[in-house]
């Protein structure tokens, strides 16, 4: 309990900015994305807000499995975030293409784009999962200072923390 | 930050600078002359994944799972309307219990799905606390539906002859319970949305399209019924338990966005009457016949009236364990095309609720709109979001006060009986 | 007799070489097929005297050495009618219908990315729904095509 209090006051006081990005999904993580934001899940406990603009995001929260119609404007958001920042996948198109793997139209994980530093897997990621993937990469950027995209320049700090991604547990999504 | 009143002619440019070597064509090309638009091009195709392809590689099983997976708000629509023209090709007799829980799921599915366009709706035009209001009872039958089949969306209920679980008589009483409390709810957003004039006002007379329009252009579902058109696939086309249970088909003659908005809304009071008669009729038996892995030769051609509208599927069987060609036509695909009627000759302000009116199967958030401007040649682009914050602040400028529509309902909620 | 059974004998008494062609399936699902060449003629009929006024979709198919068209038509009483057409590989070309159903527009394009079918008439537009850089000979629906990761 104390961990999620210290999770909370640092969200608090950090505030992480959300942009959320489908990236040709079928718009089951989406829906559950913003379910994540209203009354019942309220995410917003936690200090996150939504966000309508790259420049001002912190994490970009995306799902989908990458059409080819969309693959450059995934690339040119990411590169309009400034740094620090950090890219959730949801949902299992997003994690590795999910039931989508193999079609003619689809890159597959959202991590053949950018790259990823949380995976939240399910089909769809249900907003309880969606929350615990959200709080665990805010743990995390809790115990390394910055940066935590795999493969951007970082500082000295923990080994077992430098460009790990955490995977949220499937938990209660089923 | 975003536009006032006097500001209303100019359009930020939200992403920055275009980059003209990546290819990235915008969702809409809106020409405006003045104020009014002079032409709409919608660009679709961008979640276009190959999944008609895929359905030939894979087993006709594999494919209910994947077809499923079309759209995440309408996925028993497509499982469905699929499993449908399997079973027809085979020639399977489906158990009746079955056909009966397809459609609670298949009504739960609608009662979803209308709520989360109330709440999409009411945010396109400001109205958050109708998104938060109505996306907070959805969960009452998001909760049902994870209950009665394992997963809040994609509800894996379907094979090929007949369902994977049975409901028992305690979920039944959970369902009463659930469509009790949706039902009240229900109330009051007829309430606000037909005796509030502010909102009757945003939403009349916007995203027109007539009778005959709307059958020349192809629309579907509430967006052709809310312009007189009576059809709905439920009643003249029967599938699943349809033609052994009592409902009405929700028409209104205004021809606009507060039509679509009333039809959906009644929409929702017959799906609660159907749903009340599937827990009180359902006959006992099994809930699924074998079904052979290799589908005989054949063809069949499959409608089902999702919450959009028509869903059509058809499948060509070669004999072997893979079909040989699965086609789907999702209802967006036929409204779609109707927005450009809708939006000839109005302001780009029309624009959000108009296109979110079609209650449209793809996400409207990240679609680029590009607008040229006629007079002058100036042409911009803007992300969704800006676009809605436009249109709000040029409604905001004529006299809309989301304000009061706000404290009406939470006044209507404060007092309701049953809690949250 | 039927509603299904009435529409069959109209139309084979217009057009005699419908006559084995033209079937009710069951209730609500009548099929038929028609040559390239007397589509038109047919497809006017059923619109226009049989009140098929409804166009759901269009199906391509790959025939082998043809493409296949399903037109799938759709009347009050929910009685609907693939009406079946075929045009050679080497001779893709099929007419518009937009005139008649302009929705059916994105319909035709789908079979023109997808299949590589030309469609005659159809005005200048966007296709969908493959990306402005997909290859011009590539079609993923023909059955000799497949993906890199299928290869």
């Amino acid at each position: 309990m104390k961990f999620i209090r210290k999770i909370i006051n640092w969200a608090r006081i950090k505030s992480p900015w959300i942009l959320h990005f489908n990236s040709g999904a079928c718009n089951a993580c989406d829906i559950e994305i913003v379910a994540a934001l209203t009354p019942l899940y309220d995410v917003e406990r936690f200090g996150v807000q939504l966000k309508g603009t790259p420049r001002h995001a912190d994490v970009l929260v995306c799902s989908g499995p990458v059409t080819k119609q969309i693959q450059d404007r995934l690339k040119r958001i990411y590169d309009q975030m400034p740094e620090p920042k950090f890219v959730v996948a949801v949902g299992a198109c997003a994690c590795g293409g999910g039931v989508f793997k193999g079609c003619y139209n689809v890159r597959g994980g959202i991590d053949e784009v950018i790259p990823v530093s949380a995976y939240i897997p399910g089909c769809p990621a249900g907003p309880k999962a969606i929350i615990d993937g959200v709080v665990k990469l805010l743990a995390s950027l809790e115990e390394t200072e910055k940066p935590s995209v795999p493969g951007a320049k970082k500082q000295d700090k923990t080994e077992d923390d430098a460009g790990t991604a955490k995977q949220a547990d499937p938990g209660d999504a089923p | 930050m975003h536009n006032s009143h006097e500001h209303e002619h100019e359009f930020k440019i939200p992403l920055g600078p275009q980059h003209p070597a990546l290819k990235e064509p915008e969702s809409f090309s809106i020409a405006l002359k003045g104020e009014k638009i002079l032409g709409v091009d919608i660009r679709l195709g961008y979640n276009h994944r190959g999944i008609e392809k895929a359905c030939e590689e894979r087993t006709f099983l594999q494919d209910v799972y994947l077809l499923e997976r079309i759209c995440g708000i309408c996925s028993h629509s497509h499982s469905t309307a699929y499993v449908q023209a399997v079973e027809e090709i085979a020639g399977l007799a489906v158990p009746p219990r079955a056909l009966y829980i397809r459609t609670l799921i298949g009504e739960l599915e609608r009662v979803h799905s209308h709520f989360l366009w109330l709440g999409v709706a009411g945010h396109e035009i400001g109205f958050d606390t109708l998104l938060m209001y109505t996306w907070r009872d959805r969960e009452i039958v998001m909760d049902l539906l994870a209950q009665l089949t394992g997963n809040r969306v994609n509800y894996g209920i379907n094979t090929i002859g007949g369902v994977r679980r049975d409901i028992t008589p305690e979920q039944g009483k959970d369902i009463l319970a659930g469509v009790a409390t949706l039902e009240e709810r229900t109330k009051y957003y007829i309430q606000i949305a037909t005796e509030e004039t502010t909102i009757v006002k945003r939403l009349s007379g916007v995203g027109i399209i007539s009778k005959e329009d709307a059958l020349r252009l192809g629309a579907v579902g509430p967006t052709a019924r809310a312009s007189g058109v009576d059809r709905d696939i439920r009643r003249e086309d029967p599938y699943a338990a349809y033609a052994e249970l009592d409902f009405d088909v929700i028409t209104d003659d205004h021809c606009d966005v507060y039509g679509r908005t009333v039809v959906r809304l009644k929409e929702l009071m017959e799906s609660f009457k159907i749903i009340r008669q599937i827990v009180a009729k359902i006959p006992d038996g099994p809930i699924a016949v074998r079904a052979p892995r290799k589908i005989p030769a054949g063809e069949a051609f499959s409608r089902y009236e999702a919450p959009r509208g028509e869903d059509v599927h058809y499948v060509e069987s070669n004999g072997g364990e893979k079909p040989e060609r699965v086609k789907v036509r999702a209802p967006t695909l036929a409204n779609v095309q109707t927005v450009k009627h809708m939006l000839k000759d109005r302001f780009l302000a029309d624009m959000p609720i108009v296109v979110a009116a079609i209650d449209p199967c793809f996400s409207c958030t990240d679609r680029m709109v590009g607008v040229r401007h006629l007079d002058g040649g100036k042409k911009e682009t803007m992300a969704w979001e800006s676009l809605r914050s436009f249109s709000l602040g040029w409604h905001r400028a004529r006299g809309f006060d989301v304000a009061i529509a706000e404290k009406k309902l939470h006044n209507l909620i404060k007092t309701q009986k049953s809690p949250a | 007799m039927s509603y299904e059974e009435d529409i069959r004998q109209d139309t084979i008494r217009q057009f005699d070489f419908l006559k084995d062609s033209f079937k009710v399936i069951r209730p609500r699902r009548l099929s038929a097929e028609v040559a390239r060449d007397r589509f038109s003629e047919v497809f006017d009929f059923l619109v226009h005297r049989e009140k098929f006024n409804t166009l759901c979709t269009i199906t391509g198919t790959d025939e082998g050495d043809d493409l296949g068209f399903i037109y799938h038509l759709a009347r009050e009483g929910g009685i609907t009618l693939n009406l079946k057409t075929r045009a050679p590989k080497a001779d893709p070309v099929i007419r518009t219908i937009t005139a008649v159903f302009p929705g059916a527009e994105i319909y035709e394009r789908e079979i023109v990315d997808l299949f590589g079918a030309r469609v005659e008439g159809l005005r200048k537009g966007s296709r969908y729904p493959l990306t402005d850089d997909w290859p011009a000979d590539e079609h993923p629906l023909r059955k000799d095509w497949k993906s890199e990761e299928n290869k």
